[in-house]
């Protein structure tokens, strides 16, 4: 493939080094992300625990509840990048493998369709922030929390969800092929 | 314009986007997104945001990952392995011999793990060598497999119902007692196509296993305690009110901990392994059930499912008739789509529709199970035949012409869930409820 490819060649330039540094950061913030997703599920199983032995020992902690959602959204959110690169989310590949040659032209348009999509709900994930804090929206619940905190872990994950969509429709167009993994599902 | 025009724009465009290969989670969004800003003329941006908050930090959804966890930090152990050497003894002589195991396996598996791959691949790596071994024929075993371990769907807890009580807004503990006897019998009815197959096949000649007394038997079987111990808190205490859904889930998470740790298989290894694993796989769910809920939205913006119902209900289609539509369109979706994604897609579409011809939604759930197991076994896409593909090397389409007769029963169980609606709906009504 005549392309310049981005993560090996490019030599010791200072374009290459630039894109190794990128790679080597974007990398970390999807790992480091998903990690975030990761303790915000153990913060789901230790409120949920909370609140089961508060419930039997007659005590009431307000709103606990609406905390173990708002640690729902950010375990999904935050998650969405790396469970992308990681092959977690599902599509269906069955029209592009009868594609034959053209099958790279419509891995393109669904990459490229992909990133568009991403990138107009991570916007609108971010005017929701805005809009709740300068509003200062307070939680319905019992909690009475700002929004735009818990919110913020949407539009965040939703940005990075966009960025890794976008940076693997870059390696598509550069590369010729995308870092997916393969999965068989995890239905 | 006409609602079947905009149904069919919408369903086309759905059809080009999940063809093509965009992720189903996005290509949801982006119908919805269209479906406001195009259809219902309001600025779609906002409202699919707020709604998309909403329904990912409900409450409700929590039990989601919790389930998931549950079932992968027992994956972690040495469950399977446990499990074949408890289940051997007890099915050795019973004609059919091993191949129950199978049956066995996925069903006490299924409930452990709530999904059918996971379920799939954790049996099938312990039953196929050992079964290969002793002379079992290929067809048999592989053909035993695919069907019963969809059961994961079926046998509480299971992943697929709390997105079906999450969308329709019913009990998400009512949904999983009620799989309770519809997946008990459906895997009486495996074990005794077994029975009948092995019977009748000319060269059906295993190895037979060693007699073993009762004392041995029950021995064997002491591995299985702590798992039906586990299982038993976790969908007793759902079914006797002591817990509401994510609550039993969090005592299955720590019960699991527990287990493991009795094991020796907890350590910090198996803990990060299970709970990224646990966050990858209930962040994939999530993103269909966010999109989905955005879906429903731009639905109930342009009335289509009322429209739909309305014009169903003018049709004078008895309960019987609407329910064999839906089966085939099921079984049509299933081949190209995934359980969760069908749910995801579907019911909120055709929720009023069901409800206005006075199907009870807690059989209704069962019924969307069993389809659902269906699908994952019919080509071109099917899940288990994609695990069994990868695990055996075998053609996906000949694995799913082996289980072919495993298809036919759950067609056959879907008649048997409709002559006899109770059981689904009747363990549910014996259920007390959670004081809170």
């Amino acid at each position: 493939m005549a392309f310049v490819t981005l993560d090996k060649p490019a030599g010791k330039s200072l374009r290459g080094s630039m894109l190794r540094g990128l790679r080597f950061a974007l990398d970390r913030l999807y790992l480091w992300s998903g990690y975030l997703a990761a303790a915000s599920m153990v913060a789901i199983l230790v409120i949920t625990v909370v609140q089961i032995a508060t419930r039997y020992a007659g005590i009431n902690i307000r709103g606990l509840s609406d905390y173990a959602g708002y640690f729902m959204a950010a375990s999904a959110f935050l998650a969405f990048p790396l469970a992308l690169n990681r092959g977690a989310h599902v599509r269906i590949e069955l029209l592009l493998g009868v594609m034959g040659r053209f099958r790279h032209m419509g891995e393109l348009a669904a990459f490229a369709a992909s990133t568009l999509v991403a990138s107009w709900f991570a916007f609108y994930s971010c005017k929701m922030v805005y809009v709740s804090w300068q509003y200062g929206d307070l939680s319905t619940g019992l909690d009475a929390t700002p929004l735009w905190i818990p919110q913020c872990a949407m539009a965040f994950g939703m940005i990075l969800f966009a960025v890794a969509i976008l940076d693997q429709f870059l390696q598509l167009v550069f590369t010729g092929e995308h870092s997916i993994v393969q999965s068989s599902g995890i239905e | 314009m006409e609602s079947i025009t905009i149904l069919f724009v919408l369903l086309g465009l759905m059809f080009i986007l999940l063809g093509s290969g965009v992720w189903i989670g996005l290509a949801l969004m982006a119908v919805g997104g269209f479906a406001i800003e195009f259809f219902a003329g309001r600025p779609a941006g906002d409202a699919i945001a707020t709604t998309i908050w909403s329904s990912s930090s409900s409450w409700m959804l929590t039990a989601l990952p919790m389930f998931i966890w549950m079932g992968d930090i027992l994956l972690c152990g040495k469950l399977s392995e446990d499990l074949f050497r408890g289940l051997a003894p007890m099915m050795g002589r019973i004609p059919g011999g091993l191949l129950h195991t199978n049956v066995m396996g996925c069903t006490i598996f299924g409930s452990v793990s709530g999904s059918s791959a996971a379920t799939l691949s954790t049996v099938a790596k312990m039953t196929v060598p050992e079964l290969k071994k002793r002379n079992y024929p290929e067809p048999l075993i592989i053909g035993t497999l695919a069907g019963p371990a969809t059961l994961g769907l079926m046998i509480p807890p299971s992943i697929i119902m709390v997105v079906y009580g999450v969308m329709t807004n019913e009990s998400i503990a009512a949904i999983n007692v009620a799989g309770i006897i519809p997946g008990l019998v459906l895997a009486l009815l495996f074990s005794g196509y077994i029975v009948l197959k092995t019977k009748t096949m000319k060269g059906y000649a295993p190895t037979p296993e060693p007699i073993s007394s009762l004392a041995e038997k029950l021995w064997a079987s002491r591995r299985l305690l702590p798992v039906f111990a586990l299982l038993f808190v976790v969908i007793g205490s759902m079914f006797a009110g002591y817990a509401t859904a994510t609550e039993s889930a969090a005592v299955g998470v720590a019960g699991s901990f527990f287990l493991a740790w009795m094991q020796g298989t907890l350590n910090r290894e198996s803990f990060s392994k299970s709970l990224m694993s646990a966050t990858m796989a209930s962040a994939m769910i999530a993103l269909i059930l966010a999109a989905a809920s955005g879906l429903s939205l731009a639905m109930g913006f342009l009335g289509l499912p009322e429209a739909l119902a309305a014009w169903v209900g003018s049709l004078n289609l008895s309960a019987f008739w609407l329910i064999m539509c839906l089966l085939v369109m099921y079984i049509v979706l299933g081949c190209f789509l995934d359980g969760i994604s069908c749910v995801a897609l579907t019911i909120a579409i055709i929720e009023p529709m069901v409800r206005q011809a006075g199907i009870d939604m807690i059989w209704f759930g069962i019924f969307v199970v069993l389809v659902v197991e269906m699908a994952q076994i019919t080509p071109p896409v099917g899940f288990n035949l994609f695990v069994l593909q990868q695990m055996t090397g075998h053609d996906m389409f000949k694995i799913a012409l082996w289980s072919f007769p495993q298809f036919v029963i759950m067609a056959g169980m879907v008649f048997v869930l409709i002559a006899f609606p109770a059981l689904a709906t009747w363990l549910p009504e014996q259920m007390i409820p959670v004081r809170v």
